[in-house]
């Protein structure tokens, strides 16, 4: 009876519910990614592996499931020029660029979190990092492949027996 | 001699940094040649439009399509001048640009010196 009369005065029932702008509901089925493959690329191997930590970290928090992170071979561009601008061609001078990789694998999302993780991920990309992302989508086998051709056909063949 | 200028080239990536950040060097990726021509530019007009006030080298940072240039000046000109020249740079260099750009300065009493010869 005193929560009766709390309630009397109070406006709980005239508030209209809240709505956020920035959240979208639609009511299309959302596809599904089996895997999402993000493979980053920099020169520098201590600040790819504080963008892994990072990348880690984000995937954690959204409760999205890690496949497996690892770290493909360095590739090192070298080359060879002289190094006077006339003659001496015996001496000349080396220069090379390292690329460091490291690959996310994360496997079954939706594509509201990947969209919602990707934005995070890449908003936050430090400079001379470059990333490449690839989304492995699961759909629905079509309906003329389910059943073979040859158990569907049986009319044609009886007709090419007799004859 | 500042840090820049005391250790030699075949220490980069070792005891030293770069002072150009972007993803044109990278295995796959092209526009190299193109951001080499926006540094030296870069690097010309803030040794033009700060006259005797950097204290050492340009950073330059790419970041997505915003450039940020991180630059260290000496404390000679009075805050409301630099003001206007940060603003003059950001407007003028973004408009040349088509892209966004930030400038982020740090002012320091004097040069930075790291080893005496």
């Amino acid at each position: 009876n005193l929560m009766g009369a709390r309630l009397a005065g109070s406006h709980v029932d005239t508030q209209e519910p809240k709505t956020n702008p920035l959240v979208s509901l639609s009511d299309e089925p959302e596809t599904l990614y089996k895997r999402l493959s993000i493979l980053v690329k920099g020169h520098d191997k201590a600040v790819l592996d504080s963008y892994e930590y990072f990348a880690v970290l984000a995937a954690k928090e959204l409760g999205i499931s890690i496949e497996k992170v690892e770290k493909p071979p360095k590739t090192i561009e070298r080359f060879t020029l002289l190094k006077s601008v006339h003659i001496y061609k015996k001496h000349r001078v080396q220069y090379e660029m390292r690329t460091h990789y490291m690959c996310l694998e994360l496997k079954y999302l939706t594509s509201s979190t990947a969209a919602v993780y990707l934005e995070y991920v890449q908003r936050n990309l430090p400079e001379g990092v470059a990333m490449e992302v690839k989304k492995t989508k699961i759909e629905r086998i079509p309906e003329h492949i389910k059943k073979p051709v040859w158990d569907t056909l049986p009319q044609v063949e009886e007709a090419e027996v007799k004859s | 001699m500042t840090y820049e200028q005391a250790h030699p080239p075949h220490y980069i990536a070792h005891r030293k940094g770069w002072l150009s950040l972007h993803t044109g060097n990278l295995h796959g990726e092209a526009g190299a040649a193109e951001r080499a021509v926006e540094d030296s530019f870069l690097r010309r007009f803030m040794y033009g439009t700060f006259p005797g006030l950097l204290a050492d080298e340009v950073v330059l940072k790419r970041r997505g399509n915003l450039l940020v240039i991180c630059a260290l000046l000496s404390r000679a000109l009075p805050p409301s001048k630099i003001y206007f020249l940060v603003g003059y740079t950001e407007t003028l260099l973004s408009h040349f640009y088509k892209c966004p750009v930030r400038l982020e300065l740090q002012t320091v009493p004097a040069r930075v010196v790291y080893k005496y010869l």
